[in-house]
């Protein structure tokens, strides 16, 4: 898995990732762990396919949430893909 | 941000009314003091105990008409991306984010909160009874004292587990202690005469006495609301802290932190209007046995002499809204950073007046200031929010007290960092967009901006260490990280996790006085 994703990554979508992640999802979730006093789920580390569902999914509404619902609305294709690929490779 | 303007409490009509509420609206205040508490446990330490502001904007009838209460509540769910705002989402419930938007879009901001000197006395808390008890020497390896850095985290939420106080050896770069504070902590100081103890102020006003030999707080002791203004006299006998809520300042005994003398904050503005005021700087000197205490709206700048009585000599018109000021000349010029005039204005501690007032950038906030030593002349260094068109570091010849240069940068400053081994000074950029994850150095000898290091997160308050061989960043809100660079080199050597780091401070401090200096001339000036 560590080698097939870092082979089709390539650099420019990690840094549009980790831009995307610092704007939007580490207000909640941080870069690598959330405020200890959060509600919100680390990321970082977490299976990039999983994140990468997840935020579709909060996208389309089939997964309900407030909160992520209008965040992931924002998101196009390539944000979901960058942002779980950045997550996915962070060593939490 | 930090450009708040306060004005003085016109509620105090508004506050009688309600002691007189008859019985009947007894359901409306119980809700509004419900309200108030939420308040005070989510917001107040940001924005001010009385609704009128602190590090953030007021939030009051005032200051919130007009605003859809949609756009409020999405903005207290969601947090403010590029701020220290944090989300709420999941810490409040709908009805309580709801109920807050509808009470300060209501309420106007509150006159100023009773908080006397018995208050202060009776805040004391002693977590050490008996400090002959405490080790001798520090109970973790480390070379001097000096090394000590210690960064203001602040926590996600401006409180909370993640809100302490971080003690780390900046020639390892590894943590050696944390003093958890409740709320975010903003300002440490330590102490000239004795390197063991540390304190720490918090944004609620707290003041935390650290032992940093056995790395816990010993006392601790609420000063005020909100306010962030401390300082420690040179024999360490005294320390004295200023509050923005409410209007006063007031002198403890270091070492037990009972208060001894309050002081109200009020005087005639340079309009010639009578105003009460919040705390700006309160600085110690190594030139005299005095306090220097800015009072930001009244435009005066306070030197409280450190004798029976603690005596005022009140030097007036220094500026409009003074903020923060560091001192040269071995401590006996001043420098105090006026927000609307966009000028630095020179007093001389000896004499008690202002020297001149010079030009600096568009709104000054100068941090803890810089001061270097460059080819026989004394240059300090002042960095400015730039809120308007004009975005640069001020420099001046302290000697002959005249602007040197205007250095362009890439955006507003809020803290200048310098060491006299180390060739650059080093500027936080922080306007509102990618440039905050960035620092500039300026070359101390060209003085031009020759790099800038992007850290991440929002970048801010960089500070070297005692050596100078090292660089500490802050990348606080979205970052959760202080960076460290070698000073020459600009590599990244290490990095310290902990939540949204803000102030860095080094022990080196008390020994240079303003950074930048080396501890030899601070010997020669005396």
């Amino acid at each position: 898995m560590g080698l097939v994703s870092a082979q089709s990554v390539n650099a420019a979508s990690i840094y549009a990732g980790e831009a995307k992640a610092a704007a939007v999802c580490s207000q909640c979730h941080g870069i690598r762990t959330p405020s200890a006093d959060a509600p919100f789920p680390p990321l970082a580390g977490r299976d990039a396919d999983y994140l990468k569902t997840a935020l579709k999914q909060y996208r389309d509404k089939t997964r309900k949430s407030d909160i992520m619902n209008a965040i992931a609305g924002s998101l196009s294709d390539d944000d979901i893909n960058n942002v779980a690929m950045y997550y996915g490779r962070l060593k939490p | 941000m930090n450009t708040i303007k306060k004005h003085l409490p016109k509620s105090v009509l508004i506050g009688l009314a309600a002691i007189l509420l008859p019985f009947g609206a007894q359901a409306t205040s119980d809700t509004s003091k419900n309200t108030h508490q939420l308040y005070e446990d989510n917001c107040a330490s940001c924005h001010g105990s009385d609704y009128g502001g602190f590090i953030a904007p007021g939030l009051n009838a005032d200051s919130l008409k007009g605003r859809s209460p949609t756009a409020l509540r999405s903005l207290i769910m969601t947090g403010s991306f590029d701020t220290l705002m944090p989300p709420f989402f999941g810490r409040l419930s709908d009805d309580d984010i709801r109920g807050l938007v509808k009470y300060l879009q209501t309420t106007p901001k509150q006159a100023n909160p009773a908080w006397t000197i018995d208050d202060i006395k009776a805040s004391i808390k002693v977590y050490v009874k008996d400090e002959s008890t405490l080790p001798a020497k520090p109970t973790y390896a480390i070379n001097s004292m000096d090394d000590v850095i210690g960064v203001a985290a602040r926590g996600k939420y401006g409180r909370g587990s993640g809100s302490k106080a971080v003690f780390i050896n900046s020639v390892t770069h590894k943590q050696i202690g944390e003093i958890p504070t409740g709320t975010a902590a903003h300002i440490i100081d330590y102490n000239p005469a004795n390197p063991r103890w540390a304190y720490v102020k918090t944004d609620t006003a707290e003041i935390f006495k650290v032992d940093l030999y056995s790395m816990q707080a010993v006392r601790s002791v609420k000063t005020g609301f909100n306010g962030p203004g401390l300082g420690v006299s040179r024999d360490g006998k005294y320390i004295m802290a200023g509050s923005y809520v409410p209007h006063n300042a007031v002198i403890l005994d270091a070492d037990t932190l009972e208060p001894l003398k309050t002081f109200e904050l009020e005087g005639v503005d340079p309009d010639g209007k009578m105003v009460s005021s919040d705390s700006g700087m309160i600085i110690g000197t190594p030139f005299a046995d005095i306090f220097a205490i800015a009072l930001e709206n009244a435009g005066q700048v306070w030197v409280v002499d450190l004798k029976e009585g603690f005596p005022v000599t009140k030097i007036e018109n220094v500026g409009r809204h003074l903020h923060d000021a560091f001192l040269s000349h071995g401590g006996s010029k001043l420098m105090v950073a006026s927000y609307d005039d966009s000028i630095v204005t020179a007093i001389d501690l000896k004499d008690r007046k202002i020297i001149k007032k010079l030009e600096a950038g568009c709104v000054p906030h100068v941090g803890g200031g810089s001061v270097v030593e460059v080819d026989g002349r004394t240059l300090g260094f002042g960095t400015n929010f730039g809120d308007c068109d004009k975005m640069v570091v001020s420099v001046w010849d302290l000697d002959k007290m005249e602007v040197v240069k205007q250095v362009p940068v890439s955006g507003g400053t809020e803290s200048p960092a310098a060491h006299a081994n180390a060739p650059y000074v080093a500027v936080d950029i922080i306007s509102k967009d990618r440039r905050a994850r960035t620092i500039q150095l300026i070359d101390k000898k060209t003085l031009e901006v020759v790099k800038t290091l992007d850290v991440g997160g929002h970048a801010y308050f960089p500070e070297y260490s005692a050596d100078g061989k090292f660089l500490y960043v802050s990348a606080g809100y979205s970052g959760d990280e202080v960076v460290v660079y070698d000073s020459k080199s600009l590599e990244k050597v290490a990095s310290v996790q902990m939540e949204s780091p803000a102030g860095i401070f080094s022990h080196g401090r008390v020994r240079y006085m303003t950074r930048g200096l080396s501890p030899d001339e601070m010997k020669g000036a005396k």
